[in-house]
């Protein structure tokens, strides 16, 4: 997204015009959508979770700071807070009430990832491993670098620069796809 | 400097940072080490777009009707921020109000009060004088009807010959009064004081003044064998009588 329209919604954001709210939806919707999805891994709770960070996000509206952090990081605190949240009041009640069929969810998941998204979906296939199971433990588990270690039996020392090195990766992928991408759209 | 960015960097507080997950002390600490390195400040961009990527990886479309919704539920949410924000003033401005009344009500209670105990102090004075002098009639009463009360005449000499008093003296009931009858005019520097010994003690009874009530009584400290004095003094008064200026002398 261009930085152009990320100060866009900043600035409606920061006016609580109800554009502002589109705008994020339409340019962030659906990697929140699946962001929420992968840390909740069931489609229903899914929207709960995306309709509750988008009334949190219009809520705290005025307290985004473009100075602490770009608009998407602020974006992703929210719905992968909202989300470990309610997982973890799922999970709560996970007794009482029937267990969430993950290999289910998962499949609907996979059936439900559009071509447009398949470039960056290579981008995954073509992170190690390794590196995509910390960072999926660290990002959409809620697991504290301690507990990752504990629970993928991994010395702390080798998540930390797991982490480290695993966005690292992420990067040159980017960069890549969109050095690609420039010299695609050059050749008439 | 540079050991010390490393060492930051080495640590996990910029990724943790990302995530929210730094305590108060941890996010102040990155906050200034980012505004103060541009090479932190650089890994946390670098951080920032490479969440972006990694997150956008999972991006999923959203189920359709789902935006309306969302949409719908944030001006809903707006319109109660706005009611909750009308509440809020009307509220603040109740609390105002509140606020002032009590504080007013509070004042006046205080000054109240305050007044309230002027008056008590002034009731009890005004009580306490008035028995005084209710005690002090009763006494003049008694001495005036008493049959046991000796009735003194004094006279004054030298500068106080003119003066002429009743000296009016129960032993029985050990009450003593005056009446100055007449006091002559001094000259303006000088005034008669009556003093009186009783028991050995000397008391100063103050300075007469003339234009007291010639019918008024006035106490004087009982004792046996006590002596009364009438001198002459310099304005305003003394504190010891000035023996060789005695013009007067009430033996009881």
């Amino acid at each position: 997204m261009s930085t152009l329209i990320e100060k866009h919604i900043v600035s409606l954001l920061a006016e609580k015009d109800d554009r502002a709210i589109a705008l994020l939806y339409e340019n962030y919707g659906d990697t929140l959508f699946g962001v929420a999805h992968k840390v909740v891994k069931d489609e229903d709770l899914a929207q709960d979770v995306l309709q509750e960070s988008f009334i949190k996000i219009w809520k705290k509206a005025d307290s985004y700071d473009p100075s602490k952090a770009k608009l998407f990081t602020w974006l992703f605190r929210i719905t992968r807070n909202t989300a470990i949240d309610k997982l973890r009041s799922v999970n709560n009640k996970a007794s009482k009430e029937v267990q969430i069929d993950v290999s289910d969810v998962y499949k609907v998941g996979v059936k439900g990832i559009s071509p447009d998204h398949m470039d960056v979906q290579d981008n995954l296939d073509k992170l190690e491993e390794k590196y995509r199971i910390v960072l999926e433990a660290l990002f959409f588990d809620g697991m504290t670098q301690q507990e990752a270690s504990e629970e993928l039996d991994i010395p702390l020392g080798t998540i930390k620069s797991r982490l480290k090195i695993g966005l690292r990766e992420l990067g040159k992928f980017y960069g890549t796809t969109l050095a690609l991408a420039l010299v695609i759209n050059l050749i008439p | 400097m540079r050991e010390k960015i490393n060492t930051f960097l080495a640590s996990d507080l910029l990724e943790k940072y990302l995530l929210g997950e730094t305590t108060k002390e941890e996010s102040q600490q990155t906050e200034r080490y980012i505004a103060m390195y541009p090479e932190v400040r650089g890994s946390y961009e670098e951080l920032q777009r490479n969440l972006q990527i990694f997150a956008q990886q999972y991006a999923m479309p959203t189920p359709e009707g789902l935006k309306e919704i969302i949409i719908s539920a944030a001006k809903k949410e707006k319109r109660h921020h706005y009611r909750f924000l009308r509440f809020a003033v009307a509220a603040s401005v109740a609390i105002m109000l509140f606020a002032t009344t009590s504080y007013f009500l509070w004042n006046q209670n205080k000054s109240l009060q305050e007044e309230n105990v002027l008056v008590t102090n002034q009731i009890k004075y005004l009580e306490s004088n008035m028995m005084n002098q209710l005690e002090d009639m009763r006494n003049q009463f008694i001495v005036l009807n008493n049959p046991d009360t000796r009735k003194v005449e004094v006279k004054g000499k030298e500068e106080g010959k003119d003066l002429k008093a009743i000296a009016y003296i129960n032993p029985v009931k050990k009450l003593s009064y005056i009446n100055l009858g007449k006091v002559p005019e001094l000259p303006e520097n000088k005034v008669f004081q009556m003093w009186a010994e009783v028991n050995g003690e000397l008391v100063n009874l103050g300075v007469i003044k003339p234009l007291d009530d010639k019918d008024k009584l006035l106490a004087l400290p009982y004792g046996e064998k006590a002596i009364g004095y009438i001198t002459v003094e310099p304005k305003g008064g003394n504190k010891a009588p000035s023996v060789e200026n005695i013009v007067a002398n009430i033996t009881f």
